[in-house]
């Protein structure tokens, strides 16, 4: 949680004897993030100015122009559009070329003078975020009438600021005296707790308090104050709240947030001629009960969800939002202060059921859900009692504290040695009490056992490692050394799938093709995109509940998607892609995880030899063709060592004619051809667009580490036969019986040419193949490579009916 | 034939080869008089058998110095002619060599994957196995394993996108895309006995609007160590040498206070500006203050120790995680997250 911590506060409580840069730091390192800090950066020409007049514009409904007094000879007159403006009010005013916040893009600007439905504005009057001080634009920021009028109002309101983004297990922190607590610890110095009451318990007719569920509320007070006017709160009190970056209401609602910015604990005030049977009590919501909460809305309250209430109703949502009815209005008299402690997960859950969790939720909210202590709870309200006193006029009339089951005080016993067996680092006896002291711990020395008992706000500490990092945070990280562990390295495990799917990645870039990673969510409506008819090719995916956006909606059960998805995006801006990606599909399994499936996925489109793109004199231009695709696949196949098998199945969204698919124990482990040209349409892909893919582990179950020979001792022979077979007659069958013919003497089989034409007729093709012929332990003789030919020959005749011609 | 004939006609054939232009003038030379069928040499040779026997030594001694002369000359010849030509090509043509050549396709591997094989490449060098796990997790595994149990509030650093199986969901055992690698903190522990050392590089995802340096879906490191005495220091010393292995041998690092529910006690690294060195306050890289945040590490908490069946009284380690992309980032001065993903070939071919 970001918090703004105005130093001048900070010093009330300790003495800060070292630069704020060096306090930055050093809390920065050892304490809680600093995020930055802040200085006045007003310049001259914003200044304290004093609304003389007020009148309608001439031209314009919704502007007025003010006459702003701000110390010259001559005042100034603004347009404006704010509608909280009265004269004589004390306002910040910037006259032309000072810097300033744009309230609309939040940006430093500087102020021109420009005008407005015809009248040029002078300057301007300033809202909280027009200065910088927080996000509201609303209105102009009304300022103490008592501040010198012409002042520049950097000298009267400039504040140096510490931005802290703090941790959930440190709600000590959440208030001022919380940092202040670190810095002396920090800096060896005391701290200095703010005044409070002294409240002794005194029950009264017209106020009592219940607890109905101690387990979601273990602690809650109350105070009946009377005699209570309400109106401003003093100036320091208004500026520290604008600060910290609150808004200043009236006295009472400020000094709860006061006492709330300065101890951490939140207070709400109710008007007391509102509560019923003069009742607050913690219980669970009734089932269908409501509440109109402050911010307007009328709530049906879940029945799990903690309210305070009086004899009749809910109020408000415990420690979240109160309601409209019971709050403070200008005439309120006497006030039912609550001052209590929540079960902070059940906060955090009401919270989140109401959409008011993080950063959405009110102050109190947001402090709530994390672990406050409830000894806070009689503190925090005495400082508001003696605030209220002396601000708006309270008398006590009662004061109730429930505590049913009092919070066990945390002893943590734990040997010294303990420090440097967890840190590295030599840390005594001395300077182990020495720095938990200064964090406002009791802890003793038992002989070489250290016992240490956590100041009650530290409701973070309860075992010894907790103890460590206190005390190594405070002596410093700093003196960690640096030291490369020794120690028994484990044994490893191989990983076959990561190493074969890194070789297919280097493969695959080897080969020429550029790797991309795009993101696994994905759009579900590209699913549909994937067929001719918007019929699927993967299983129905696993949806994200709440998406960022529905473009990241669906984990992704292809590849293919993203692969069109990128090659459009990258053909608007050049002639040709080929490009892979390597990842994980993710398939539902019933009752499980999905299975996450590593995928080769491989696509070309458009040109291979672009002349657009690159230097192509040498080669002619070309767009990339199936045979491209079947070329990476298997020269992929070869590198890995990988014995493609299977049955030949459909492959949906491919082109029917120019496309292959096996699969294996009914899994499709590899795909591969052209996209069906109706599908490129629709992705505003070229016809000539290829993919392929390739299910990782299935190829990694087929691969087969080479078993090697040396290399041939004798030369080969080389014949080249010319076969004529029917057209419906694939390659496959020839090469297979040609194969199967030639035995262990055929080392290759090279397809030199495809010739269709008048010299062998209509319906037939001749294949050109080159054999070469060798045998391991001798050099063929001529008659042994005319009997192997025309054994080949013979089975060529007989298995496919092919003419042989030489 | 007497030997002044064969002399006289080895002289002429010597004389035609020294003069012969080329290479098809020396073949035809060669012909002439070495021929197996009409050369003028291998006549004589078939003359000697018809010579009287006191004859045929010395005619056939004339007949093979006729020979060898002849031979050498050829030998000789063809040579001059090799070094000639050699000589004709090197004085001769020049190719204009800035011509662009034969284009030969280069495929890089993305940024991304070039860093995580970086980063798992030098934590081998520390004795560290990369491991991977599941990107799709448990509730389970990714937060109450971790000591975030629900309602926690330490689950705001996390946002979560929170994921639904078609085939039906189970409201006790939520699904999630994991926020973080640290599940795989308690998945290695739940599998193997200590001593352990692993790092797992993979892909998170988070509830988040993205920006320059911010994604949703991003790519993070995880380490994790347990042995019977390893301390902070030991992980100081393991994050400063791979800060030093990925930046450079001068980088310096720095551990400041943090807080994760499971690491006790927990700290932020930062390395030292490679850029500016802490000298340049509108630094682009560090941002001005000479430090670089670049992971949160810490000592693993003894309840997670307990929770995987590791006795906490005998086991003790750390853990580390960081982000990939910033690595990348930070490596190559890549100027916006959001451009590793765009998958715009222009940027990618760059890396
Ligand atoms: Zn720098």
């Amino acid at each position: 949680m970001l918090i703004k911590m105005p130093v001048s506060w900070l010093r009330e409580y300790v003495d800060i004897s070292v630069p704020i840069d060096e306090l930055a730091l050093r809390l920065h390192m050892s304490s809680t993030e600093v995020k930055g800090v802040e200085r006045p950066w007003w310049d001259d020409k914003v200044r304290v100015g004093r609304i003389s007049k007020l009148a309608k514009h001439p031209n314009a409904d919704k502007l007025q122009l003010a006459t702003v007094e701000y110390g010259e000879d001559r005042p100034k007159t603004v347009v404006t559009g704010a509608t909280n403006l009265t004269v004589g009010d004390i306002v910040p005013f910037a006259d032309e070329g000072a810097q300033i916040i744009d309230g609309h893009t939040g940006e430093r600007t500087t102020l021109r003078g420009k005008p407005m439905r015809g009248i040029q504005s002078e300057g301007m009057v300033l809202s909280a975020k027009e200065l910088g001080q927080g996000e509201d634009h609303d209105g102009i920021q009304v300022l103490d009438r008592k501040l010198p009028v012409g002042a520049r109002l950097r000298d009267v309101l400039g504040e140096t600021i510490l931005a802290l983004e703090l941790q959930p297990n440190r709600p000590d922190c959440l208030g001022v005296v919380g940092i202040a607590r670190e810095v002396a610890a920090i800096l060896a110095t005391g701290l200095r707790e703010p005044p409070v009451d002294r409240l002794p318990e005194r029950t009264s007719r017209d106020l009592d308090v219940r607890i109905e569920d101690p387990v979601a509320c273990p602690r809650f007070a109350a105070a009946l104050l009377t005699g209570i006017r309400i109106g401003a709160s003093p100036t320091w009190i208004q500026q520290r709240l604008i600060a910290a970056g609150m808004r200043p209401i009236d006295n009472v609602v400020d000094i709860t947030n006061y006492v709330m910015l300065e101890l951490g604990q939140p207070l709400h005030a109710y008007d007391h001629r509102k509560l019923r049977g003069g009742l607050l009590v913690a219980r669970r919501a009734r089932r269908g009960e409501t509440l109109r909460t402050l911010d307007g809305v009328e709530r049906v309250l879940h029945d799990d969800t903690l309210v305070i209430a009086d004899a009749d109703r809910a109020l408000g949502v415990a420690g979240i939002l109160g309601g409209e009815d019971s709050e403070i209005r200008e005439d309120t008299t006497t006030v039912a202060l609550e001052c209590a402690s929540f079960e902070p997960r059940g906060i955090g859950r009401t919270a989140a059921n109401l959409g008011l969790h993080g950063s959405a939720g009110s102050a109190a909210a947001r402090r709530f859900s994390w672990e406050l202590s409830p000894d806070l709870v009689p503190v925090a309200l005495a400082r508001a009692v003696r605030l209220l006193r002396e601000h708006a006029g309270a008398e006590v009339s009662g004061v109730m504290d429930r505590y049913p089951k009092r919070r066990g005080v945390v002893n943590v016993r734990m040997r010294f040695s303990d420090i440097p067996r967890v840190l590295g680092i030599e840390i005594g006896p001395e300077e182990t009490l020495d720095i938990l002291r200064r964090l406002q711990f009791v802890a003793a020395a038992d002989g070489d056992t250290l016992v240490a008992t956590p100041p009650a706000v530290r409701t973070d500490i309860a075992i010894a490692e907790d103890i460590v990092e206190e005390v190594g945070r405070i002596a410093g990280y700093d003196r960690l050394p640096v030291r490369v562990p020794d120690g028994p390295l484990p044994l490893h495990e191989r990983h076959p799938l990561q190493e074969f799917r890194e070789r297919a990645r280097d493969g695959l870039a080897g080969f020429g093709l550029q790797e991309v990673l795009s993101y696994s969510l994905i759009d579900p409506a590209w699913l549909g995109m994937l067929t001719a008819d918007g019929s699927c090719i993967a299983p129905e995916p696993l949806r994200v509940i709440n998406p960022t956006t529905v473009a990241q909606s669906a984990a992704r059960p292809t590849l293919r998607a993203s692969l069109l998805d990128t090659a459009r995006r990258n053909l608007r801006n050049r002639a040709g892609v080929a490009i892979f990606e390597i990842a994980p599909l993710y398939l539902p399994q019933r009752g499980d995880l999905p299975d996450e499936r590593w995928t080769i996925g491989i696509l070309l489109a458009g040109n291979a030899e672009p002349v657009r793109d690159g230097e192509t004199w040498l080669t002619p231009e070309r767009p990339w063709d199936v045979r491209d695709l079947q070329g990476y696949v298997l020269a992929l196949a070869d590198l890995l060592d990988v014995q493609t098998a299977g049955d030949q199945v459909d492959a949906p969204g491919l082109h029917p004619g120019r496309s292959l698919a096996f699969a294996h124990d009914g899994r499709r482990h590899l795909v591969a051809g052209q996209l069906d040209p109706r599908v490129a349409a629709k992705w505003e892909l070229p016809a000539e667009t290829f993919i392929a893919e390739i299910d990782l582990s299935s190829w990694l179950d087929a691969a087969r580490p080479p078993r090697v020979i040396a290399p041939p001792r004798f030369p080969a022979a080389l014949r080249d036969l010319a076969i004529v077979v029917d057209e419906a007659t694939p390659y496959r069958d020839v090469e297979r019986e040609i194969r199967a013919a030639g035995g262990t003497d055929l080392g290759s089989i090279a397809l030199v040419d495809l010739y269709r034409g008048p010299q062998i007729g209509a319906g037939k093709k001749s294949f050109a193949v080159r054999l070469v012929l060798r045998r391991a332990t001798a050099t063929l003789g001529e008659e042994d490579v005319d009997r192997l030919v025309k054994r080949v020959a013979g089975r060529l005749q007989q298995a496919l009916g092919a003419t042989i011609r030489s | 034939m007497p030997g002044e004939e064969l002399r006289e006609l080895a002289n002429r054939a010597v004389a035609e080869i020294a003069g012969a232009a080329d290479d098809a003038a020396l073949e035809a030379a060669r012909v002439k008089y070495l021929g197996r069928k009409e050369g003028a040499l291998s006549e004589a040779t078939k003359r000697i058998a018809k010579l009287p026997p006191g004859e045929k030594p010395a005619y056939g001694a004339a007949v093979n110095e006729g020979k060898l002369r002849i031979e050498r000359a050829l030998e000789e010849r063809t040579r001059a002619l090799r070094e000639a030509r050699v000589a004709r090509d090197l004085g001769g043509e020049r190719e204009d060599m800035s011509l662009p050549p034969r284009r030969v396709r280069v495929g890089r591997l993305h940024p991304i994957s070039q860093t995580v094989r970086e980063v798992s490449r030098v934590f081998a060098t520390m004795g560290f196995e990369t491991v991977e796990g599941p990107e799709i997790e448990w509730d389970y595994y990714n937060f109450e394993a971790l000591n975030i149990p629900p309602g926690h509030p330490a689950r705001e650093k996390w946002q979560t996108l929170w994921i639904s199986n078609p085939l039906g969901d189970d409201p006790s055992r939520p699904l999630l895309g994991r926020t973080h690698t640290s599940p795989m903190q308690i998945r290695v522990m739940e599998q193997r006995r200590p001593p352990v050392r692993v790092v797992i590089p993979g892909r998170c995802y988070r509830y988040e609007a993205t920006d320059a340096i911010r994604e949703s879906i991003f790519f993070q490191y995880e380490g994790l160590a347990i042995d019977e005495k390893l301390t902070m220091a030991d992980l100081k010393g393991v994050l400063f040498s791979f800060a030093r292995q990925i930046f450079g041998s001068d980088r310096k690092i720095r551990f400041r206070i943090d807080y994760f529910p499971f690491t006790e006690p927990s700290a932020e690294i930062a390395f030292d500006c490679f850029s500016c060195e802490g000298r340049d306050p509108e630094c682009r890289v560090c941002g001005g203050d000479g430090w670089i945040e670049a992971a949160g590490c810490g000592m693993v908490h003894p309840d997670v120790l307990r929770r995987v069946g590791y006795d906490p009284k005998r086991y003790q380690g750390f853990a580390f995680g960081g982000g990939i992309e910033r690595l990348a980032m930070l490596r190559t001065g890549a100027p916006d997250i959001r451009l590793f993903y765009q998958n715009d070939l222009r940027y990618l071919e760059q890396f």
